[in-house]
């Protein structure tokens, strides 16, 4: 049973994976400094302000503290997009799909989905710049370096999603048993 | 220019990464936030321990740049709060979302839609907020180093303290057999990826 369904799992296994990514933070580390990605959102915002109204962008403390859009921080978020990309063309098993657990929640419709994820998206580049991070930026980079921030930041960013998901998810899981 | 192809190279990796662990899924990322699957949560906690070690080397022979932020108790939290709930609702985070629409998830890509109009409004609030709540209780870029006083003991604390979540997480949560009846499910046969796995 268990060596059949091993091969039915798409995704790399959680240490090797994680000795990946560990390489590859203490090579940005290295190479650049603290590694963050919702900085990446103020970039590109810092970029068309420039372009569109330069006189905002030079006025507005949050601009003037991140680089625009010629940045590793820029780089770095569409690097990652690029990944995920290559990513997705490279492994035919990890599905691209609609999410079941939000289908049975909510139902087909996309449009439902597509207005939650862009309010979730909202919330969360407001809470990520208020805080001055997000998952990468501030959990992952700031505990890295030991930082306070970081560890209350995490432990507050997991107990609140996990409490949400619950909310939101936690009947539905049970009761159809969605796997 | 080599900082902007350094960047590009590392966020290649690091989604090409993220995708394989299955952390582009906000399907496989709401079943961690509810303790159906282990794999993500402590995927990321081990990733920290093993780069607090790592960077602790880099220290050591006087290589990169560190800049921890500071702490501030009521923003810090209420931020937390705030992300939680967003995180918890759409199962993506700031960085998954850029590789998820790259791999072509257009709900991610609406995700990154709200992330611009969350980062303008913060932007244009931000010489209101940050005296109001950032600043009276900013208590300043405090590191555990500052609370044990000793670098490498605070770097052994962390890592090991990382490595016994790691380990903890993967006691409390589901375990791997779940995710394998879940991939094994009639469902997922119907999704573009699965369904050509199957024909072959």
């Amino acid at each position: 049973m268990e060596s059949n369904n091993r091969e039915r799992i798409p995704y790399w296994h959680w240490i090797p994976a994680a000795f990946a990514l560990a390489g590859i933070i203490v090579f940005i580390f290295a190479t650049y400094g603290p590694p963050a990605s919702s900085s990446g959102f103020v970039s590109a915002l810092k970029g068309f302000f420039e372009w569109a109204a330069p006189e905002y962008a030079a006025t507005k403390a949050h601009y003037k503290a991140i680089p625009g859009p010629g940045s590793w921080l820029f780089a770095f978020v569409l690097g990652m997009a690029i990944g995920g990309f290559i990513a997705g063309r490279t492994s035919k098993k990890i599905p691209v799909r609609d999410m079941p657990l939000w289908k049975k929640r909510f139902g087909d419709s996309r449009a439902k989905r597509y207005a939650a994820t862009f309010f979730g998206g909202f919330l969360i580049l407001f809470g990520s710049r208020l805080a001055g991070g997000c998952t990468l930026g501030l959990f992952i980079s700031g505990s890295t370096q030991l930082a306070i921030s970081g560890l209350y930041f995490g432990v507050v960013i997991f107990a609140v999603a996990m409490l949400t998901a619950r909310l939101i998810f936690g009947k539905i899981a049970q009761e159809e048993d969605v796997q | 220019m080599t900082q902007i192809w350094l960047g590009l190279f590392s966020g290649i990796a690091f989604g090409f990464v993220i995708q394989r662990i299955g952390a582009t899924d906000a399907h496989r990322m709401a079943r961690s936030h509810l303790m159906l699957d282990a794999d993500i949560p402590r995927f990321m906690v081990l990733a920290v321990a093993l780069s607090a070690v790592g960077l602790f080397g880099l220290q050591a022979v006087g290589v990169g740049r560190t800049l921890p932020l500071p702490t501030s108790i009521v923003a810090t939290g209420l931020a937390a709060v705030i992300f939680g709930i967003g995180w918890g609702l759409t199962g993506y985070c700031p960085g998954t979302t850029w590789a998820a629409a790259g791999e072509g998830r257009m709900d991610a890509v609406f995700a990154l839609l709200g992330r611009l109009a969350g980062t303008a409004l913060f932007a244009q609030l931000h010489e209101t907020l940050i005296p109001i709540l950032y600043d009276p209780t900013n208590v300043g870029q405090v590191t555990l180093t500052n609370l044990l006083g000793n670098h490498a003991a605070a770097v052994a604390v962390l890592a090991v303290g990382f490595g016994l979540c790691a380990w903890g997480i993967g006691k409390l949560w589901g375990s791997g057999e779940r995710v394998a009846a879940f991939e094994g499910e009639p469902d997922s046969e119907k999704s573009p990826g699965n369904a050509e796995k199957t024909a072959a």
